[in-house]
């Protein structure tokens, strides 16, 4: 008898699961009340098993990763029925198991180094202080594993500094760090988040091969729904501090059961499927958390949402493994995905060129002034080398490439923001010198990326309005109080937002503002600058489908900047593809987004991770765009996978014409490439 | 603006504001106000010590130490407001100058800030008063030269960081001119660090003063500047500390009240912590 349970107890030790959460609540005190960040969230993870935790911004998935690091600090307030980690109590004892049971990457690589230190120290730390490894022994196995983790010339980087890495390998790097002390669980904090989409593809190959080399378990935190699908086997999907769904992961993005879930995928921009419609994004904003609302949270953006709706939702289990916070589950999986409604047909933009750049450059120096003088050596970066191209009115040419492609510098050269070093740029027939005219200026404006920075905060909505249409002489007296109405309703937003600073509005909310901004002086030409990148996606279907309306309303022209293809896909004519500081490949999308195409357009796609789309074929891209490029030659040959060979480094690739409306520059033939295998 | 009527107004603002105010009245009612005539000599009562006569007791000459110490308030708050406007209205334009003009005029402005700044304080303001005799307004000039270098540098990387957000670009895209940009888009949002700074600068100005008075380079005797009276009463106190003691503790009362007031102000104008919150 006594043996027997004893045995049942061992087989109920090896079977527990090595994570397990019940009942985990966390509660900010603020100044006007508690704000419930988590509200009952229960999780599992099993030994070598992979689970992914995605949410939109405010829904708690980073504070899950705090509570279970013991890190939320005394302004909040945790509370759990369970919180055990491989039967330990990590309510009392998180501080001694981080870092040596449980390893933590977090978003930024560059903020998680400390730049004082060398590599190899900080790898070799956790060794030297959680298992006490004799110095040599530590520096030679974090050598090992820096090597293990595809970090070339490992010996090398041990001596090197956080600054002299990329940031895919400081990524690495900080994975290592985490690994150091052999953890059973890995915590992975939106670990891509920060990188560019072909390094993005690199870290994630690297954490799926850790996955099944190692077999250890990982938590990973994300916003975006087709990483998680790469690598997690189960998902549990946040919504405002509560759990709404979970299950298998390609179980609940084939078949999403609570709205939510179904929204979130809805809203998404995808690459595989451009359509000419208007993407479906969650009306409304996240609830306000200070307030408990016993009912289902999402109910006020809801479609499916019925007055029952505002009693208490229990997680109910729906199916194999799968668990939904929503009594109309049955309707949501059975309901037809709704189709994109299609705005008036669009004609393709035709006429004589609205803006035309020809040879613009832009030469940056790096080191100048008075420490030239002293002897430090400057160096100068070809942040636009010699870019030709043309937008008609009424078009949008999207612009993708990796951060340092040049695709900022190039949308600011298109202002006459910053000067060019080399080069013409015409619009509207007229030549625009580096220091234009105001009628250039009022006609000609930009969207920025960061709703948090393009707004003064000491100016209401109005003020920020009212500035534009004073300075281009465009309204006077009460004209002015009208047009502000006009602006604020063309971009969808109330007339009483007028007296309100930004801080009171959401990241949504300001982005309207800064495009009513930028359309109050009636331009032709927009620069949108990764005009919807800092936004949610939920959001970001919202802004796309206001940006889209504006331009059949409007007839402005866009030229669209963003890193991510599948946005630029959605909602541009053209496509021009930017690789350090030149543009590689241009073409009308659907023939961008098919062979033939550039090899780094193939890689692009290729890395890109789309939700229940699954690659036949992977291109993955070796190194990072900060790689030394030679003067001559194809600027992309140092990573290119399909390099031929020296002419790539020594001959200035000759541009192919695939058709009128779609050229690239490669040194391989038209039909080889045209043979390639579409990565979509 | 409407921060003085604000609902939540923050309480270091009342507070330092208060003492502020009142020791402004003092300075500003001082004659009508003094028990005693400040500078009356009455020899019989000399060193007397506190007493429900004479509140601070009386010096070596027998004047009333309150009297003297309510005479001498206005050269404190003439010496620290002074010199922080010099250095505000100064220092604030250069560094935005320099923080806009990058390159020759940037460096122009910034190595000859730096010049100053290699000067130390005191020595500069011997520089200016040693040579000429000493009196208030040149107290004052001497010791506003000295701060204009930490307004400068201050606002200058203030300003930088700002140049670089996205509504100073979209400024540009306007064709905005310098002034407007500096005007609408860098000051309002540059106020906060610099209204601080400018606390810390009366109370770093009145110190600086009443040391230079203390060194005899200010107001004369028989004026009662606060620095000068504890100058005075160095030599009698272990007999009759009160002397000194009443004048430094209304100069600590001063410092500490100014400096609430600034980091008070800073919160009153920022629309993000005061009235204006969330909706």
């Amino acid at each position: 008898m006594k043996h027997s349970t004893r045995d049942s107890a061992a087989t109920a030790m090896s079977d527990a699961p090595l994570l397990s959460v019940e009942g985990l609540s966390v509660a900010y005190r603020t100044q006007r009340g508690w704000l419930h960040a988590l509200d009952d969230i229960a999780l599992t993870i099993g030994r070598g098993q992979v689970l992914g935790l995605v949410g939109e911004s405010g829904s708690g998935k980073s504070t899950v990763v705090l509570a279970l690091l013991g890190l939320l600090g005394d302004t909040a307030r945790v509370s759990a029925q369970r919180l055990r980690f491989d039967g330990n109590d990590l309510l009392s004892q998180a501080a001694s198991l981080r870092g040596r049971r449980i390893g933590t990457v977090f978003q930024d690589p560059s903020a998680a180094l400390n730049p004082a230190l060398s590599i190899g120290l900080q790898v070799a730390e956790p060794m030297l202080v959680h298992r006490r490894l004799p110095r040599a022994d530590a520096f030679a196995r974090a050598t090992s594993l820096l090597a293990e983790l595809g970090i070339p010339r490992a010996a090398q980087v041990m001596h090197a500094y956080p600054h002299q890495l990329s940031g895919g390998m400081k990524q690495r790097v900080v994975i290592a760090t985490a690994l150091a002390a052999e953890p059973d669980l890995l915590l992975l904090d939106e670990p891509t988040t920060a990188l560019d989409v072909t390094i993005e593809a690199q870290i994630l190959d690297l954490l799926e091969d850790l996955r099944v080399r190692r077999g250890i378990a990982m938590l990973l935190v994300s916003h975006n729904l087709g990483l998680v699908e790469r690598i997690c086997d189960k998902l549990v999907v946040l919504y405002a501090g509560r759990t709404v769904e979970t299950g298998p992961t390609a179980d609940v993005l084939a078949k999403p059961q609570h709205p939510y879930t179904r929204g979130l995928l809805a809203a998404l921009p995808r690459p595989d499927r451009p359509h000419p419609g208007r993407l479906l994004p969650i009306d409304g904003n996240l609830p306000d958390m200070t307030v408990t609302d016993p009912g289902c949270n999402f109910r006020a953006r809801c479609s499916f949402a019925i007055d029952a709706c505002a009693t208490p939702q229990a997680l109910l289990q729906a199916g194999d493994d799968r668990t939904v916070r929503c009594h109309r589950a049955g309707l949501v999986a059975t309901t037809p995905m709704p189709q994109p409604t299609v705005g008036h047909e669009r004609q393709s933009p035709s006429g004589s060129p609205l803006a035309t750049a020809e040879g613009l450059a832009r030469i940056f120096r790096i080191g100048g002034g008075l420490s030239r003088l002293f002897g430090s050596v400057s160096r100068d970066v070809v942040a636009v080398d010699h870019v030709s191209l043309a937008i008609r009115p009424g078009e949008v040419l999207g612009l993708v490439g990796e951060s340092g492609s040049g695709k900022t510098t190039l949308g600011r050269l298109l202002l006459r923001l910053i000067h060019a070093d080399d080069g013409r740029l015409t619009f509207d027939g007229t030549e625009i010198p580096n220091a234009p005219k105001l009628t250039f200026r009022r006609r000609a404006q930009i969207v920025f990326q960061n709703p948090d920075t393009s707004l003064n905060p000491r100016q209401t909505v109005e003020t920020i309005l009212r500035r534009p249409l004073r300075r281009f002489g465009l309204a006077r007296g009460a004209a002015v109080t009208d047009e502000v109405d006009r602006l604020l309703e063309l971009v969808r937003l109330p007339r009483d937002y007028r007296a309100r600073y930004p801080h009171q509005l959401s990241g949504g909310e300001k982005q309207r503002v800064g495009i009513a901004r930028a359309l109050a002086s009636r331009p032709d030409f927009l620069v949108c600058d990764e005009a919807v990148s800092a936004l949610d996606v939920s959001v970001q279907a919202a802004i796309l489908n206001l940006l889209a309306d504006l331009r059949d309303q409007l007839g402005v022209a866009y030229l669209f900047i963003s890193h991510d293809i599948g946005v630029v896909a959605h909602i541009a004519d053209r496509i021009a593809v930017m690789y350090r500081g030149r543009i590689v490949e241009e073409g009308l999308v659907a023939e961008v987004l098919k062979p033939p195409y550039h090899p780094y357009t193939e890689a692009l796609l290729s890395a890109v991770p789309i939700p229940s789309a699954h690659a036949e074929r992977r291109v993955r891209l070796a190194g990072d765009p900060g790689a030394e490029v030679s003067a001559a030659g194809c600027c992309f040959a140092a990573r290119c996978p399909r390099k031929l060979g020296p002419v790539c480094d020594t001959d200035t690739p000759p541009r192919r014409q695939a058709t009128d409306t779609h050229h690239f520059t490669c040194h391989i033939a038209l039909a080889e490439l045209a043979a390639a295998k579409a990565v979509l | 603006m409407t921060f003085l009527a604000g609902t939540n107004r923050p309480r270091t603002l009342v507070l330092g504001g208060g003492i502020t105010v009142a020791i402004a009245a003092l300075a500003i009612l001082g004659p009508a106000l003094t028990p005693y005539n400040p500078t009356a000599f009455a020899v019989r009562l000399r060193l007397s010590p506190p007493s429900l006569v004479h509140w601070f007791g009386t010096d070596e000459f027998g004047r009333d130490v309150l009297s003297r110490v309510i005479a001498g308030a206005h050269y404190s708050l003439a010496m620290g407001l002074g010199a922080m406007l010099i250095s505000l209205l100064l220092g604030v334009p250069l560094g935005l100058v320099a923080a806009f003009h990058r390159g020759v005029v940037e460096e122009a402005i910034m190595r000859s800030v730096d010049l100053l700044i290699s000067i130390p304080p005191i020595l500069l303001g011997l520089l200016i008063l040693a040579v000429t005799p000493p009196t208030l307004w040149k107290t004052i000039v001497a010791v506003g030269l000295v701060y204009i270098p930490i307004m400068t540098r201050l606002t200058r990387s203030v300003a930088l960081g700002l140049l670089q957000e996205d509504f100073v670009q979209a400024a540009h895209a306007r064709g905005e001119g310098a002034i407007s940009i500096l005007a609408r888009e860098i000051l309002p949002n540059a106020w906060p660090p610099i209204i601080v700074e400018c606390g810390l600068r009366v109370t770093f100005a009145i110190l600086l003063g009443s040391s230079l008075s203390f060194l005899g380079l200010g107001p004369q005797p028989p004026s009662s500047e606060w620095g000068l009276m504890i100058a005075e009463s160095r030599q009698f106190i272990d007999q009759a500390p009160w002397i000194g003691l009443a004048p430094g503790l209304c100069l600590c009362a001063l410092l500490i009240s100014v400096n609430l007031f600034g980091e008070g102000l800073r919160e009153a104008l920022d629309p993000r912590l005061s009235g204006h919150g969330d909706v």
